[in-house]
């Protein structure tokens, strides 16, 4: 666990620009926080990965069955997009 | 009469005998929440208009003696990361801060049925993301009971309003202790039930695996009133669960565990001292007391900062400015969403993402999130083992009272320690309790925790219950009380 923390490619990872002051700013403070973390690495595990549950009380997450059920509509699922044109969301184009 | 001071149950009651209205109720709470804004800032909106209309109609159901259960009529505040349709839902942050909810969270619709009032939403730390509720977009909140000081977070503006008597109970989100340090900060109660057991959907998620919603109160009672109405298992969450609640030993037979790494280093002397009180009033009582050690939560915050950046870096992507939220133009898709990522997180979520983003990036999975996820596990194990030989477990709820506004806004690390006693329960999916105890030198509310092993929410509150009694902590902010 001593790998250079890369805040570039990590911003860029996170699709978040970052100003060079937040960047010196942000590095810092994750460093010191990495830095912390790192006692995990001294703590000797023998559970495998396999083994380990996201739930905490280990259960498996629930399916929902494969059936219709009432939803939101288009117009209240489309109610907060920032731009919208003939019911579907405008993006800018992915090339320039 | 001080309706403002009554709990629910004395609320009901009155409503009943038709001694008071819901709608006179209401007015009261409306304009002390309004009065108290200027000098707290507990909310982000109240709706004042549509809850006089509600107030009236449940006016007209006592009149009628068709009213339907202990909440009817009873004014809630809610944490604004939880949705109401037709309302704002800002997370206390510029990304939503124009975003309307076209649907109920579960525990809203559950409310609905009982005929709450909603007094408004109430302000955070932005998504959830801190302890000081310094975090928001929107402006600080500041706790009653000395307006120099945090009320605690990330849901401190429902601690605020609970305690400055703006609504009579409050629901909350706990990631890492969100409900019990603000409720144990502001001198009440704050319930994270078992993990699962409240449906999250429509609670905007922070770290799934560690959010539960819950309420914070003036007393018990008040807490297992919410809880009972809120809680239940829900198709529209993957994680709801729908087990019987198991019944611990309530009285003299039931084994008290002290945690020992939980009263060492790093925890104030006052905060020792709360314990210690707690202690002795259950051996007194003839309760079987004993010191437990739980070694891996000495690591909790190191698994937390690994598990709850890793699960928020994975969650917030979702807002990249296309289907909801703010939207800053860019050249290109990508430039968009970057842009407007960097305009709409401030500075605390975008540290998690980043930190959340590294654990999970190739190279570094296993060795970090892969880690944590593995050393969560034993930790789970280990609370299992002690919860084979004591039945509830008791700590500070948190490691010093309250602290000044600006005091570690600087210091992120810090920051993160002041959770070091509630992060275990959310990590194990445990229930877990704050109560208020005593008052510190500086006049300050100070509360202790009580976790048991989960699905045993109801046992928790009733235990609790016993020794608030005890307790007898019966102190109110200056100023707020009447």
């Amino acid at each position: 666990m001593s790998k250079k923390f890369d805040i570039t490619n990590i911003a860029k990872l996170a699709s978040i620009s970052l100003s060079d002051d937040e960047k010196e700013k942000l590095s810092n403070d994750l460093s010191v926080i990495i830095e912390h973390v790192q006692a995990l690495s001294d703590l000797e595990l023998d559970t495998n990965i396999e083994d380990v549950y996201i739930h905490p009380l280990e259960k498996v997450l629930a399916l929902d069955e494969d059936t219709e059920k009432p939803s939101l509509t288009h117009d209240e699922a489309m109610s907060n997009a920032p731009k919208v044109s003939d019911g579907k969301f405008i993006v800018p184009p992915s090339l320039e | 009469m001080e309706l403002l001071n009554l709990s629910i149950r004395e609320l009901n009651k009155l409503f009943i005998t038709k001694k008071t209205k819901p709608s006179e109720l209401y007015s009261e709470i409306f304009n002390r929440s309004a009065s108290s804004e200027a000098a707290l800032h507990a909310h982000l909106s109240l709706f004042e208009e549509t809850n006089l209309d509600k107030a009236k109609k449940s006016d007209e159901r006592f009149s009628k003696s068709e009213n339907v259960g202990l909440l009817d009529g009873i004014p809630l505040a809610i944490k604004d990361n939880i949705n109401i349709k037709d309302e704002k839902t800002t997370c206390s942050s510029k990304m939503l801060s124009n975003f309307v909810s076209p649907y109920n969270a579960t525990v809203i619709s559950k409310l609905d049925t009982e005929q709450t009032i909603y007094t408004g939403k109430t302000n955070l730390d932005e998504f959830a993301m801190g302890s000081s509720t310094e975090n928001s977009a929107f402006g600080l909140t500041r706790n009653p009971w000395n307006t120099d000081y945090v009320p605690g977070g990330s849901s401190g503006g429902s601690a605020a309003s609970v305690a400055s008597r703006s609504s009579i109970a409050a629901l909350g989100s706990d990631t890492g202790g969100s409900i019990r340090q603000p409720a144990s900060f502001c001198g009440l109660v704050g319930f994270k039930p078992t993990y699962g057991s409240v449906s999250r959907y429509g609670l905007v998620a922070f770290a799934s695996s560690l959010d539960q919603i819950g309420p914070i109160s003036k007393s018990v009672d008040d807490a297992r009133i919410v809880y009972s109405a809120i809680s239940g298992h829900d198709s529209l969450d993957s994680t709801s669960i729908n087990d019987e609640q198991i019944e611990l030993p309530f009285e003299k037979n039931a084994t008290i565990g002290i945690v020992k790494e939980l009263m060492e280093d790093g925890i104030s002397e006052e905060s020792k001292k709360e314990v210690e009180k707690v202690i002795d009033i259950l051996k007194q009582k003839g309760y079987n007391i004993k010191e437990v050690s739980l070694p891996l939560i000495k690591l909790s915050i190191s698994i937390y900062y690994l598990i709850a950046p890793a699960e928020c870096s994975a969650n917030l992507a979702r807002f990249d400015g296309v289907r909801y939220g703010l939207r800053v133009d860019g050249k290109t898709s990508y430039e968009m969403m970057e842009k407007t990522r960097a305009e709409g997180f401030g500075d605390e979520v975008k540290r998690r993402i980043l930190l959340g983003t590294y654990a999970l990036s190739a190279g570094y999975y296993d060795e970090y999130y892969g880690k944590a996820l593995r050393a969560r596990k034993k930790m789970v194990d280990e609370f299992s083992t002690i919860f084979k030989e004591c039945d509830y477990l008791i700590s500070p709820t948190t490691p010093t009272e309250a602290f000044k506004a600006g005091e570690k806004t600087n210091n992120p690390l810090e920051m993160y320690m002041s959770d070091l006693c509630t992060i275990p329960a959310n990590l194990a999916g445990l229930p877990a309790i704050s109560i208020p105890t005593g008052l510190s030198s500086n006049n300050l509310p100070l509360g202790v925790q009580i976790m048991s092993k989960p699905l045993t929410d109801n046992s928790l509150l009733d235990f609790s219950e016993m020794l608030e009694k005890e307790l007898e902590f019966n102190s109110t902010p200056e100023g707020w009380s009447k």
